[in-house]
């Protein structure tokens, strides 16, 4: 970490290849696909090392890391903010009746199913759920208001838990024919 | 089974992402390195691109300055030997355009050849007294330098020789001695540009050969105020002087 604060590029490369698996997974969720989220991820690295002499050894280092990752993706998002796909979909998503088993469900099934929520969404499963952001804090970074960052939070769920489903009917499908 | 809790669903999503990882790209890396490595090397050659052009622009001007001048002499030195050439030579008549008048230079040539025998004449012949005159007329002629040298020559030889024996042919020869000097005169100066120009079209294939050939012309020293390596394709700067202040390949070697 000393290396990289002086502009050490040896140590630069090492603190990237010690952290860069576990910060493309995070760039990943906020993404609609892998090269969108390695976009991201290069941009966070180049700002990681650009302020690198700012991190003051408060909380891990892999935290600052990941928070300056996390910021990226979200300015990233807001720069882009493609015509925000707000689908109304009230009634199309209800709560599913039937529970279901995540034991047949890896990571990269549900991150498959994050990629797929519109981009609001997405955005706002990630901070709130992963994250731990506070809906106040998601909608004064978002730029929208506490209740929207909550009905949109609930709708991410709706669709995610609904998409779960298919999923798992479409394994268990395969699994009996 | 009961619909899954809020809370739990949010819970497996954050057990399943607590540890994930998700291998780069293997040119990541490079694509980083290149963005965050300094980018001085690009910035350097602009300053003296601009440097180079500012300069570009006042040789350009200094030189069509200079240019105007010397072909207005050009002409009128071109009007005057010309005046004199024709009853002697008698050649077609030669307007006053510079580049037509390359044409008689050749035909000149013969007569050119003449020209020592006159000279030799001439110092058999001539008086101390009787040259004063010659040199005077040839002065309002305007034909410059060479005229000079050969009277002085002259004026060498002149007390060796018999002075008595051959004045009538001096008044004879006279004449032709005006017009055969005038003659000499004539080719040089405008000849002169007219080769420059045809160099210049031939060596210039590049913005640094523009460049250097202005700046041969303007600085006659060994380190030129600026000078572009040419031999490739792209030029590139080999050297500038500028006073106390030098950058040249040269003088690494």
């Amino acid at each position: 970490m000393e290396g990289c604060k002086a502009g050490d590029r040896k140590m630069q490369e090492l603190l990237y290849k010690q952290t860069a698996s576990k910060m493309l997974a995070v760039c990943m969720r906020y993404a609609k696909d892998r090269m969108e989220a390695e976009d991201v991820l290069q941009m966070g690295y180049i700002k990681i090392f650009q302020k690198i002499k700012e991190y003051r050894g408060d909380g891990s280092f892999e935290g600052w890391i990941r928070r300056v990752m996390v910021n990226t993706a979200i300015e990233s998002y807001r720069k882009n903010l493609r015509s925000l796909n707000v689908v109304e979909i009230d009634e199309a998503y209800e709560q599913p009746s039937t529970g279901f088993d995540f034991g047949t469900l890896g990571m990269q099934d549900l991150m498959k199913v994050i990629q797929k929520l519109a981009d609001g969404y997405r955005m706002v499963f990630n901070m709130y759920v992963i994250e731990g952001y506070s809906h106040k804090e998601i909608g004064e970074t978002l730029g929208i208001s506490e209740g929207a960052s909550k009905s949109q939070l609930s709708r991410a769920r709706a669709i995610l838990k609904e998409e779960i489903i298919k999923m798992e009917g479409f394994g268990y499908a395969t699994y009996t024919g | 089974m009961q619909p899954i809790r809020d809370k739990d669903f949010d819970q497996l999503f954050k057990d399943a992402f607590a540890d994930a990882e998700v291998t780069p790209s293997r040119d990541l890396w490079s694509n980083i390195e290149s963005e965050i490595a300094p980018k001085k090397k690009r910035i350097v050659p602009i300053y003296w691109l601009s440097a180079a052009a500012v300069l570009l622009i006042a040789t350009i001007g200094v030189l069509i300055y200079q240019q105007q001048d010397t072909t207005k002499r050009g002409k009128q030195l071109a009007n005057n030997t010309i005046g004199k050439d024709k009853p002697a030579v008698q050649e077609p008549i030669v307007k006053d355009s510079t580049i037509k008048i390359v044409e008689p230079v050749e035909n000149i040539a013969p007569v050119l050849s003449v020209q020592p025998k006159a000279v030799s004449a001439i110092a058999k012949t001539k008086v101390k007294q009787e040259v004063v005159k010659p040199v005077e007329k040839q002065h309002i002629v305007t034909a410059p330098e060479m005229q000079k040298q050969e009277t002085m020559i002259a004026q060498v030889e002149d007390p060796k020789k018999d002075i008595k024996a051959q004045i009538d042919a001096v008044i004879l020869a006279q004449p032709k001695v005006d017009m055969v000097t005038a003659a000499i005169a004539s080719p040089v100066k405008t000849d002169e540009p007219i080769n420059d120009n045809e160099q210049n079209i031939k060596n210039i294939r590049n913005v640094g050969d523009v460049v250097n050939l202005i700046v041969n012309k303007m600085d006659k020293r060994k380190d030129k105020l600026i000078q572009f390596r040419t031999d490739d394709d792209d030029s590139s700067l080999s050297s500038i002087n500028i006073g106390p202040f030098k950058i040249g390949k040269r003088n690494k070697k």
